[in-house]
């Protein structure tokens, strides 16, 4: 055995080990290029997402606070409640009009005792200054409660939007300038009132929980018909969706024949995953609206046609969920003389829960952003009252949904809308975050092994 | 072959439990089996033995049904269990799963406690009235598999907890607590290691006094070990079926005798 005795191939191996040959430097190389193409991508995407998220927030968190102008009012009765009987329907009948005079009367009275200047500003310039909406809010604050009528409250009162603007710094002397809705003499008096303590900037909360509001008082604009939409579009995708996609599933695993037929099946639903949403807009415009007379608008139009979209996913997880339980499972169970039905719901499906909990949870977070569909069964509507309770019919009230408000809010003119929009996508990215870091913990928490 | 103790068991019965005749599986266009006849004796512990592909599993699982869960499987013939015919349109499987249980060849215990595992198959038959019946039930089971000493203080442990042998023990006591008449065991210890194998084997010839039990094996020494009966498939056929020990001392046929002195398989 002498090295001599070696046939040619294998003898360019003998060198010494510590010298690379020409062809191991290449594989080397290449491995190393292709690592680096690997960093690179991922540093893109990690990029990408941070500059998404930087521009989120910088324009988004603002629209958490809020500038509210704060003074005492007098609800004088005579305003109010012209027949001095207390009865909420006549004291409905007065318009916001009489109570947008009192809070400019005492905005007013505020400024003369704290001894502001507002020189060369007329009644109106100041009175301006405060939101369009602050009537309504203040009507609705004594119809809620008459015994306020003939006392005088202290108010918290949104100042509007461009004030709103000039102390978050959105809005400058110089834009003012050119702003017909504010004069610079107005940004310096909200100055002088911040510094007298009257004005000020705290969390809006109002912002979670407003009505949406029209284009001139994008101040009051806030989420709160939108969550609770989509709360409803949440729970009522998942009704529709976990039983049918479930009981599918297990029909086309367990018990479906393997023919031509299911087969079919099978191609259909894979396709009908991969349908563009907006076409299941139309769909159901025609289907649920048109020919079901269903009420526009409403959270369920809206999750019927979500669930159309969200039930192929589910089907696709649930099965993968429930091909992965092990045959020999199915053998033991039915090898002792268990049924089929009892094979799958007293092992099968145990064993595939959390695939199938952590499927579902991940079609809803992606229903939960689904636009296109919802615009045109027309949940994109201006929708200033809140739905119903779940239990009186609220499904079938108007509603919108978090992303069709961002749409909304992001197609206004006044840029004041535009940080509201940014502010409910960070609202959206919460729901998303929470919802997958829930399917995380459940898969962790009832995984189990075999 | 020191091990093989071939000795000449007197098989105590000779009333067939269930017999085949003119059994033909095809898995599409897959011919199988080919014609088998075969007689499983009660009380006797009957061995299939052949080389991979030869049929002797797919005899086994005709012998309960299981092939019916495979769907492109064909049964033709006649199985018949204490004179009926299994493959009648009356017959429910799922029924004649119970009488004729089966052990498979990867330990496959439910991922539930050790008490679940053996109560499964009572539960579902219906066959306790009370707690303490099934108590009972669990624990003959148990100790029928052998479990009993090593478990009865953790009844409520995984089933998949335990060591591989311990886990096909459970299977056995599983299949042991719905009191089926005949037992089939695929390949019961191929994934076992001898300790576990010798205790299943002793555990074999026990059950024998309870049931007749039908084993596929892959090692010839098994099949003399356990067996009184041994069935020599070779592709597809059923070649050679007798006495055990007429079969390693003096096959008939001579695939049987290549087969066993190692020159085909």
């Amino acid at each position: 055995m002498t090295d001599t005795a070696t046939p040619g191939p294998a003898r360019q191996m003998h060198g010494s080990l510590y010298e690379q040959s020409s062809l191991m430097k290449r594989r080397n190389s290449a491995e190393t290029r292709f690592r680096t193409y690997g960093i690179l991508a991922v540093v893109v995407a990690l990029l990408t997402l941070a500059i998404m998220l930087f521009t989120i927030f910088r324009d988004g968190v603002s629209a958490f606070r809020q500038t509210t102008v704060a003074f005492p009012v007098e609800i004088t009765e005579t305003v109010v409640d012209k027949k001095g009987t207390r009865n909420r329907d006549d004291m409905a009948k007065v318009t916001t009009v009489g109570y947008g005079k009192l809070l400019a009367a005492g905005l007013l009275a505020e400024i003369q005792a704290r001894g502001i200047d507002t020189a060369g500003m007329s009644e109106k310039d100041i009175t301006n200054m405060l939101s369009k909406d602050g009537p309504a809010q203040l009507r609705d604050q004594v119809l809620a409660d008459t015994s306020l009528v003939g006392q005088t409250i202290d108010v918290k009162i949104y100042t509007n939007g461009r004030i709103d603007g000039y102390i978050k710094g959105r809005v400058t002397r110089e834009t003012a300038e050119r702003d017909s809705n504010v004069t610079p003499a107005q940004l310096d008096l909200a100055d002088r009132l911040r510094d007298a303590g009257i004005l000020s900037t705290g969390f809006n909360m109002g912002f979670l929980t407003n009505p949406d509001a029209s284009d001139t008082r994008p101040e009051a604009a806030g989420l709160g018909v939108a969550i609770i939409g989509s709360l409803y579009l949440m729970a009522l995708v998942l009704i529709f969706t976990l039983p049918v996609g479930v009981a599918a599933s297990i029909y086309l695993e367990e018990f479906a024949p393997k023919n031509r037929i299911t087969d079919l099946i099978e191609v259909n639903i894979s396709n009908l995953a991969a349908v563009p949403s907006i076409v299941f807009g139309i769909l159901g415009l025609a289907i649920f609206i048109n020919f079901g007379g269903l009420p526009q608008s409403s959270a369920l139009v809206g999750a019927l046609v979500i669930s159309l979209m969200t039930l192929p996913t589910i089907i696709i997880a649930t099965r993968s969920a429930i091909r992965a339980v092990p045959p020999s499972i199915r053998d033991a169970a039915l090898g002792i003389g268990a049924s089929k039905m009892q094979t799958v719901f007293h092992h099968v499906l145990p064993l595939a829960a959390p695939g199938i909990l952590t499927g579902t949870i991940l079609g809803l977070a992606s229903a939960l952003g689904e636009t296109a569909p919802l615009l045109l069964v027309g949940m994109v509507a201006f929708v200033t009252n809140y739905p119903a309770g779940p239990f009186d019919g609220g499904v079938m009230d108007p509603a919108t949904a978090l992303p069709v408000q961002v749409y909304s809010w992001a197609s206004r003119a006044d840029p004041a809308f535009l940080e509201r929009s940014s502010g409910a996508i960070i609202v959206l990215l919460v729901f998303l975050v929470i919802m997958n870091a829930a399917a995380i913990l459940l898969r962790r928490r009832f995984e189990r092994r075999w | 072959m020191n091990d093989m103790r071939i000795v000449e068991r007197t098989v105590s019965t000779e009333t067939a439990k269930m017999t085949a005749r003119g059994v033909q599986v095809y898995y599409d266009e897959n011919h199988a089996l080919k014609d088998v006849d075969a007689d499983i004796l009660a009380n006797t512990v009957t061995a299939f033995i052949g080389p991979s592909g030869c049929g002797k599993s797919t005899f086994l699982r005709c012998l309960n049904r299981m092939n019916d869960t495979v769907s492109v499987a064909r049964v033709v013939g006649e199985i018949k269990l204490d004179g009926e015919d299994i493959y009648d349109k009356r017959v429910d499987p799922v029924t004649l799963r119970a009488r004729v249980g089966m052990v498979f060849q990867k330990p496959n215990p439910f991922p539930k406690s050790i008490y679940d595992n053996v109560a499964y198959g009572p539960k579902i038959h219906g066959l306790t009235r009370n707690k303490a019946e099934m108590d009972e039930i669990v624990e003959t089971s148990l100790r029928k598999a052998a479990l009993w000493n090593e478990v009865k203080d953790r009844l409520n442990a995984p089933g998949t907890g335990l060591s591989g042998g311990q886990q096909q023990r459970l299977c056995i006591a599983r299949a042991v607590a719905t009191s089926p008449e005949v037992l089939l065991m695929d390949e019961p210890c191929s994934a076992l290691d001898p300790i576990a194998t010798a205790q299943v084997e002793e555990l074999i010839d026990e059950l024998r006094a309870h049931f007749s039990v039908v084993i596929v094996t892959h090692s010839m020494q098994q099949a003399a070990r356990v067996s009184q009966r041994t069935a020599f498939f070779h592709m597809g056929h059923l070649v050679e079926y007798g006495e055990t020990g007429q079969i390693f001392t003096n096959p008939k046929d001579p695939r049987t005798e290549s087969y066993i002195t190692g020159r085909i398989g």
